[in-house]
């Protein structure tokens, strides 16, 4: 039976959710914008007037700025948002138990199985967008389509408050290739030298010449393109995916200038990944430390353990180690992030002997960490950490969570 | 037009629904509610906001939206009123 799925989509989410609770500024060029202060300062999401106005997303206050000067900025308000995604969430419920998000605004809804209850997609598709906009005060893009592919595919095509329903793969095959899910500028780029432009071209080739020039992503290019994606779309009682890398990023509110600079900022980093390894119970087995310049050119650099950990003293020591390398970037750097990867919910090791000098290091180590966990969690997450960070409290003053929400 | 927070007093039921029953008008004048016509989610697109409308109906038979956003209750109002 061919599925009927939904792609829904909030048009413009964060500047909606703005305009919702006030409305002084649905007519007047408006953006939600990261900290100035504090350099996370890039367009998060914009309003229609901002983007008439040519501002776009992602890029900095200044340039946008400098398109339109009497733009208004709002700070993230992440509680709203997350409160209105959640009710969006719990509407969407009442049409289908088979709902996948995919970020705080987009969800895919396979509603195969309710069209009998509702008498046909139409209906479901015209009561969402009502009930959304006038319960929620929000408008939603709606993609339609027999796979989550081409339904994510339709609701970019669809316009504010409308839908758009793909019946084949015939009807996308001239459309540009990059329109296609995980399609980034590098594989656009790496498809053009070899003439894809289209869906049409990469529908065209052969699965295993796609899989020569892009690697793993190829396959599913390949399947994608010629519409036969047939992943599932997941039901609300499913467990999720689980994690496959836990990360902390920090753009810190002055530039890292020296090594004492670096110091702090990983230590801070690190203390965060290892506690949020700690609350999921997770071990990693790799340590990634990416730098970024003020020219913003981005370095990353990995090492794997040989045996894995859940420690922040571990995590801190091998990114140190990284950035001891040689990484090809000077001071000042701008941000810096320390991820772990590898995770799983077992401790795995080689076989050491008793109380080796290591293990027993590594023992007390793991009864500190234990320790200060305890009395974070008992007394909130800055009631104990390392004297280092007191240097500069500026520097160390990092997100306790990475929330990726840009372009919403 | 703009949302005016007010203060109200409820009846929260054994079946754990909340009646609004007063209405409190500029920190002192208490105000029945006769009766709640209708309770419906609903956004606000005059004053802004999301959440439980609920119609009610004032002496003398004045039918009022009484909006409850996220533990708030809120009123839409012209704004020369104030």
């Amino acid at each position: 039976m061919k599925r009927t799925i939904l792609h829904c989509d909030l048009n413009c989410f964060f500047a909606s959710a703005e305009m919702l609770y006030h409305p002084e500024y649905r007519n007047v060029p408006m953006a939600v914008s990261g900290d100035r202060k504090e350099r996370h300062g890039i367009i998060l999401a914009k309003n229609v007037p901002a983007k008439r106005r040519g501002v776009r997303t992602a890029e900095t206050i200044n340039e946008a700025l400098r398109k339109c000067p009497e733009l208004i900025l709002c700070e993230p308000d992440y509680e709203t948002y997350e409160y209105l995604s959640m009710k969006v969430r719990e509407l969407y419920y009442e049409y289908t138990d088979r709902i996948e998000p995919f970020g705080i605004d987009e969800c895919w809804l396979d509603i195969s199985e309710s069209i009998p209850y509702f008498g046909s997609w139409q209906s479901i598709v015209f009561s969402l967008l009502k009930r959304v906009r006038e319960e929620i005060g929000l408008t939603l893009s709606i993609g339609i389509s027999f796979n989550k592919v081409y339904a994510k595919l339709a609701s970019d095509i669809a316009k504010e408050d409308d839908f758009f329903k793909i019946d084949s793969a015939d009807d996308i095959s001239g459309l540009p290739v990059k329109g296609l899910l995980g399609v980034g500028e590098k594989n656009d780029r790496i498809l053009k030298q070899h003439g894809i432009l289209t869906i049409g071209d990469a529908a065209k080739q052969d699965a295993a010449f796609l899989h020569s020039i892009l690697g793993k992503f190829g396959i599913s290019l390949y399947l994608y393109a010629n519409g036969l994606d047939d992943s599932p779309v997941a039901r609300f009682d499913e467990p999720c995916d689980p994690a496959r890398s836990i990360s902390s990023t920090s753009t810190c509110a002055r530039d890292i200038r020296d090594r004492d600079d670096m110091k702090i900022v990983l230590i801070r980093l690190s203390e965060n990944v290892g506690h949020r390894l700690k609350e999921q119970g997770l071990y990693f087995d790799t340590v990634h430390l990416i730098l970024r310049d003020t020219d913003l050119n981005v370095q990353t650099m990995q090492t794997k353990l040989a045996e894995n950990s859940d420690l922040a003293k571990e995590i801190c020591d091998r990114a140190w180690e990284l950035f001891e390398n040689d990484h090809g970037l000077s001071f000042p750097l701008r941000s810096v992030g320390v991820a772990v990867s590898g995770l799983s919910s077992h401790k795995t090791g080689s076989q050491v002997s008793l109380f080796s000098q290591d293990e027993r290091y590594s023992l007390k180590q793991k009864n500190k960490e234990t320790a200060i966990e305890e009395i974070r969690r008992r007394f909130g997450r800055d009631a104990v950490f390392s004297l280092r960070v007191l240097e500069d409290p500026e520097l160390s003053k990092i997100e306790n969570k990475n929330k990726s929400y840009q372009g919403r | 037009m703009i949302r005016k927070y007010v203060d109200v007093i409820c009846l929260n039921d054994k079946g754990g629904n909340i009646r609004p029953l007063f209405l409190i008008w500029d920190e002192e004048k208490r105000v029945p509610i006769k009766k709640v016509k209708e309770i419906c989610p609903r956004a606000s697109l005059k004053v802004g906001g999301s959440g439980l409308r609920y119609t009610c109906v004032f002496e003398p038979n004045r039918i009022r939206h009484l909006y409850y956003d996220r533990g708030k209750w809120y009123v839409e109002m012209n704004d020369h009123v104030l």
